[in-house]
């Protein structure tokens, strides 16, 4: 296992020294992860390892934009590989946008994001949070972050009204500022 | 927290990446200017982080590092983006902006208005800067698609309230709406229209305003 920490730490020496044995450590750890995060949403193995390898390759070309004070390492490796996930669906029929491009559109820049959250979010805590869902809600984020799908989307799939899957969105978002607050303030 | 907040759904779509570039674009401006969307934006990333963290992972074969580590001897490790540059004249833009700026300047539209044309690399939206002089208004229109707005300097009056910056406004709103500019400075607000699946013909084009003015 690697924690937080630890990974923030071997992006910081890419960032310093293109440290390879540092790369190597951290694409044993997230080159897997983000291939299995990529096939849920339904990708061939073949294109999922190609994002996963060109996710891993951002990460050692951008590793001095990382900043672990507004993100973990993990948050930050999932909004890259949430990007050229985007960019291979592009190429495949939709016109084509440069990864940087969706990088600047999708990372505000400011500081002021809460850093407790970011940086210390952790995989348990967010995984009893997804237990307190409902099956519905849970259904709906799921479909959100793992099958790349717009609400909209979601709403036509699973043949509910759109205002249906809106609320279970902002019920689930609910929980999910109710529990981090909590977090926030201990 | 803004008084117009930009709906939850459209923030998770943001933050799953799933949004066309014109309305990512939007929403990227709400997030960089309202603390609580920025709030929402950082914690549902930080979810996408989490269940990326807790995965099993899937083998990528024993070759994978090291043919990536043999394609690193040809990339560079980038020196860190420095800050983005404002443009004199352009303090209010959000960095996110400043790319699609370039070197364009205000241009005077028929109706009392000035507007910079905003290009995409798709073809599904329309965006466009809209600067209003105090007092002014467009003039009375109708929603004929999705259209998003936000206000990146001064505000807006229209029969659905006030709008300040960092506002999102969602429509179709009302059937038809005649927004007026604030007392003060310019408003100043970026607005992305969806394309009309359905061509209005060219009376419903010379009808139409907004449509006329060759926005949709």
């Amino acid at each position: 296992m690697l924690t937080a920490d630890e990974a923030a730490d071997l992006i910081e020496a890419i960032a310093s020294r293109q440290d390879r044995a540092a790369f190597a450590t951290l694409f044993r750890h997230y080159a897997p992860r983000v291939k299995a995060f990529i096939m849920r949403g339904g990708a061939d193995a073949e294109s999922a390892q190609e994002i996963a390898q060109e996710a891993m390759i951002m990460v050692w070309r951008k590793a001095a934009s990382f900043d672990r004070s507004r993100a973990s390492a993990a948050t930050w490796i999932y909004t890259i590989a949430r990007n050229k996930r985007i960019d291979l669906l592009r190429r495949t029929g939709r016109p084509a946008i440069e990864v940087e491009d969706w990088l600047t559109i999708f990372a505000p820049e400011q500081g002021s994001a809460d850093k407790s959250v970011a940086a210390g979010q952790t995989y348990m805590r967010v995984k009893e949070l997804m237990e307190g869902l409902s099956a519905d809600q849970l259904t709906v984020i799921r479909m959100a972050f793992f099958e790349d799908k717009t609400h909209t989307t979601i709403a036509e799939e699973l043949r509910l009204p759109l205002g249906t899957v809106k609320s279970r969105i902002r019920l689930a978002l609910g929980r999910l500022r109710e529990a981090l607050e909590r977090e926030e303030e201990k | 927290m803004s008084r117009h907040p930009a709906p939850d759904e459209l923030l998770l779509d943001y933050a799953t990446g799933v949004l066309p570039e014109g309305p990512a674009l939007a929403v990227s401006l709400h997030v960089a200017l309202d603390p609580a969307a920025q709030r929402t934006v950082s914690r549902l990333t930080a979810l996408g982080g989490a269940l990326l963290e807790g995965e099993a992972g899937a083998d990528l074969g024993d070759a994978a590092l090291a043919g990536v580590l043999a394609r690193l001897n040809d990339v560079a490790v980038e020196p860190k983006a420095p800050p983005t540059q404002r443009r004199p004249g352009f303090e209010w833009a959000p960095s996110s902006l400043v790319p699609y700026l370039g070197n364009k300047a205000w241009k005077r539209a028929f109706g009392g208005f000035e507007q910079i044309a905003i290009g995409l690399h798709g073809d599904t939206h329309r965006v466009a800067l809209l600067r209003l002089q105090p007092g002014k208004g467009l003039p009375v229109h109708r929603h004929v698609a999705n259209e998003y707005t936000v206000v990146l300097q001064g505000g807006y009056t229209d029969n659905t309230g006030n709008y300040a910056v960092g506002d999102f406004a969602v429509g179709p709103g009302p059937q038809e709406h005649e927004p007026i500019a604030d007392p003060g400075e310019p408003c100043i607000a970026l607005i992305v229209v969806e394309k009309p699946i359905v061509l209005t013909g060219a009376w419903g084009r010379w009808l139409n305003p907004l449509l006329r003015w060759g926005w949709m």
